[in-house]
């Protein structure tokens, strides 16, 4: 393991600490929706981990294609990981935008384009696990997942950048938006950025032991067969 | 490879033609889902939206119903080994993905007409419909291929197909629904942006598809 990744993978126990304490004691409360506005600094994290997940799920699984020699090990069951841990997050990005929806507008489910993505990008992860059950056994598993992978990661930027923006949305003007200004407190700005990191870094630890359990197991798998 | 291409694609239909199954069963069941359909709304005015969301679940599912076959046929008769020897990867998938299209485009010619005439619908743009559902079907066609190639290798199971078919194809089931009301109602304007996109759609899904195909094609 390079110094980079350790000092990714330990920082998160400095970050998620204080993108909490940020989040709760720093951060000022919005002038409207008061301290329920504070979900903001959960609710984006989520999403926004949610999505590189995926992405990085789709990236290892074209490496995996590409990799003739397999000169890398177990690409196709890493993406998997990832692909786990982005439904888990984007799973908990919809429990905790539902809240915030009941809050804000008075109805957990409001159909709102931007909900409708996250539903979406769901299905195809869903049925991405069950193809891979379905292939149980089957020698072209890894191959077969990782090109339903792809996919699904050329699939995602009409989900999270296009439908929110074609068709008329709830949510209030993105951070990647038309007049290029973030429309956030400075000290809202700033705890936003710590918790993306901070969640950044909490899946880079669950991908890293995910890992690393995966290692575990090949080399018991191996012994046995070895026996 | 074109000669191979047009063989392959030749040998698909007679085969299918020999047995019409996969033909048979889409159809029967766009036919029955519009006569059922008629008979239980017994003459009930549908607005244009729920009107284009059923045209589109029928025609989502007669095509789930068919084509898969493509694949899912060469795996149980056990053909597609031989295939692999003798046929290129390139010219396996246009003629199959060529196939689907055709095969599409016969659903499309079925259903359409059948569900205007027993659902009594009048049509305002026949030109921006009859565009759409091509467009539309291009889109299905396009994106179920290399997923049919896929569920083959799982063991050809119908309901996998469906499940991972259908969250690919929400947007465009999504836009050709909304595109179909603007048809059926005469609100579309002329600059409308769907048919771009459902063309853009089919462009980009058969390039990816193109290209991973030879990874699930051929076992190593």
């Amino acid at each position: 393991m390079t110094i980079l990744t350790r000092g990714v993978i330990k920082s998160f126990y400095i970050l998620m600490p204080l993108a909490i304490i940020m989040a709760f004691l720093w951060a000022p409360s919005a002038a409207v929706l008061g301290d329920f506005s504070r979900i903001i600094y959960f609710h984006v994290p989520l999403a926004w981990v949610s999505v590189l997940a995926f992405l990085v799920s789709g990236v290892l699984s074209v490496a995996y294609l590409m990799d003739k020699k397999k000169r890398y090990r177990w690409l196709d069951e890493k993406s998997y990981n990832s692909a786990s841990i982005g439904l888990a997050f984007a799973i908990l990005t919809v429990i905790t935008g539902s809240l915030w929806a009941k809050l804000t507008w008075g109805s957990f489910w409001n159909w709102d384009p931007r909900e409708t993505s996250v539903v979406l990008i769901l299905l195809i992860y869903i049925a991405y696990f069950s193809l891979r059950s379905g292939l149980s056994g089957n020698e072209q598993r890894g191959v077969i997942g990782s090109s339903y992978l792809i996919l699904a990661m050329i699939m995602l930027p009409f989900f999270v950048f296009l439908a929110p923006r074609i068709y008329d949305s709830l949510h209030p003007a993105t951070i990647i938006n038309a007049d290029k200004r973030i429309y956030l407190d400075g000290r809202m700005r700033m705890t936003l950025l710590v918790s993306v990191l901070a969640f950044s870094s909490l899946y880079a630890y669950i991908f890293h032991l995910m890992n690393r359990m995966l290692s575990v197991k090949k080399a018991t798998e191996d012994l046995h067969a070895g026996d | 490879m074109g000669e191979e291409i047009l063989r392959n694609l030749r040998k698909d239909f007679l085969v299918e033609f020999r047995s019409r199954f996969a033909l048979n069963v889409s159809i029967a069941f766009a036919v029955i889902a519009t006569v059922s359909l008629s008979l239980t709304a017994g003459g009930t005015p549908f607005s244009p939206l729920v009107q284009s969301i059923l045209l589109w679940i029928i025609i989502f599912f007669s095509a789930m119903n068919g084509l898969s076959h493509i694949f899912v046929r060469e795996e149980d008769q056990a053909t597609s080994l031989f295939l692999r020897i003798t046929v290129s990867v390139d010219s396996v998938f246009i003629s199959k993905f060529l196939y689907n299209q055709i095969f599409m485009m016969i659903i499309i010619a079925v259903v359409t007409p059948l569900f205007l005439f027993f659902l009594q619908i009048h049509v305002a743009l026949i030109c921006y419909f009859i565009c759409t559902a091509i467009a539309g079907g291009m889109a299905i066609a396009s994106c179920t291929t290399i997923v049919a190639a896929m569920v083959a290798k799982a063991g050809g199971r119908g309901s996998l197909f469906s499940i991972l078919s259908f969250p690919l194809l929400l947007p465009v089931l999504w836009v050709s629904i909304s595109s179909t009301r603007g048809a059926l109602d005469g609100s579309s304007p002329a600059e409308d942006a769907s048919l771009v996109f459902l063309l853009a759609f089919s462009g980009f899904i058969s390039a990816i598809s193109f290209l991973l195909f030879r990874f699930v094609w051929i076992e190593e």
